[in-house]
């Protein structure tokens, strides 16, 4: 009999670190929902001008593994808070879509590139938002909700380019300091091996 | 090095104009919004605001007024009184409508239409019949 023993060195080293992974992981996506939940918050008092987006590309372009779980914890932190609404749907599909455009552009490294991503993605968060309605009434109820919050997309277009504009470059340094400080929560795929 | 560089300007001119593009979707959504946003009309206008509350009594107020937007005239009806949280009006004349904690939301009319606009940005004419409605989740 050639088998090798169910809890062998290999295997249990294996799953030793399969489990220490997985734990780092929720840890540090918690820490990063929190970050961005404290981020809403913090400038929710301006209409319009938030931090997610920016958070939501730098997520994607430094922990790719995490951002498609922690999207749907933020919204469901942010039903705890505000509660249910229509708008769930609306941040369900339009954050991940934010993204996967991030994940596309990986490789652009320009703090202006990213500014243009960010401020064209307010600028058509609106009509993003306003698509839930097209079931409901119509492309007349899409086009009018859409129509009606111009101003705010406006708003959304200039605080995205702006901060992302100043933060990304520093923002994304610090995240790859903690990222090297911490390597226990998170390793990038080409490293795990 | 030279490719470098190169490559570095295509960049950039791709960036540039990127920047461009976005600058002309601007401009193009103020236009959409100055052609199709809710257009308004000075001068005097007189409307009625009805109120139904939860249990189905209505009360009207006629209103002579100046106002470009709802909330105005709202704020001009005698006797007509309402808070508002996040934008969103929660309670008239003491009834409290709040989709989290009551399952229920005032609904505007206006001519027998659902109101597009919020208040602060609904338009008002001559002759306008808004109708607000206690409204419990579906």
């Amino acid at each position: 009999m050639n088998r090798r023993p169910p809890f062998s060195r290999k295997n249990s080293s294996d799953s030793h670190f399969s489990i220490r992974y997985a734990a780092g992981n929720i840890v540090l996506g918690g820490i990063l929902v929190a970050v961005m939940e404290a981020a809403k918050l913090a400038l929710s008092f301006l209409p319009n001008i938030e931090l997610v987006s920016l958070l939501v590309i730098l997520y994607a372009l430094e922990f790719p593994a995490l951002i498609f779980c922690i999207l749907p914890v933020f919204v469901l932190v942010e039903c705890g808070v505000y509660g249910m609404g229509l708008w769930v749907i609306m941040y369900l599909y339009s954050w991940p879509v934010l993204a996967i455009l991030a994940r596309l552009f990986r490789r652009q490294n320009s703090p202006l590139f990213w500014a243009i991503l960010s401020g064209s993605f307010g600028l058509c968060f609106g009509a993003l938002c306003a698509l839930v309605y097209l079931p409901i009434g119509g492309p007349s109820l899409f086009f009018t909700t859409w129509v009606s919050g111009i101003p705010y997309d406006l708003l959304h277009f200039g605080g995205n380019f702006v901060l992302c504009l100043c933060l990304f470059a520093p923002l994304r340094r610090l995240i790859r300091r903690c990222k090297a400080a911490f390597p226990e929560l998170y390793r990038d795929r080409q490293k795990r091996k | 090095m030279a490719t470098n560089a190169t490559n570095q300007k295509k960049n950039n001119k791709k960036l540039m104009t990127a920047l461009l593009v976005l600058a002309l979707a601007v401009v193009a959504l103020l236009l959409v919004y100055r052609q199709f946003g809710p257009q308004t009309s000075a001068g005097n206008k007189s409307l009625t605001i009805s109120v139904e509350s939860a249990d189905g009594a209505t009360t009207d107020y006629a209103v002579l007024t100046d106002a470009e937007y709802l909330r105005q005239a709202m704020d001009e009806a005698d006797g007509l009184t309402y808070e508002m949280t996040d934008g969103m009006v929660i309670t008239i004349n003491g009834e409290r409508a709040d989709w989290n904690e009551d399952s229920a939301y005032w609904a505007f009319y206006v001519n027998g239409e659902y109101c597009q606009y919020g208040v602060d940005e609904q338009p008002v004419a001559d002759g306008d019949e808004f109708d607000i409605v206690y409204t419990p989740a579906q």
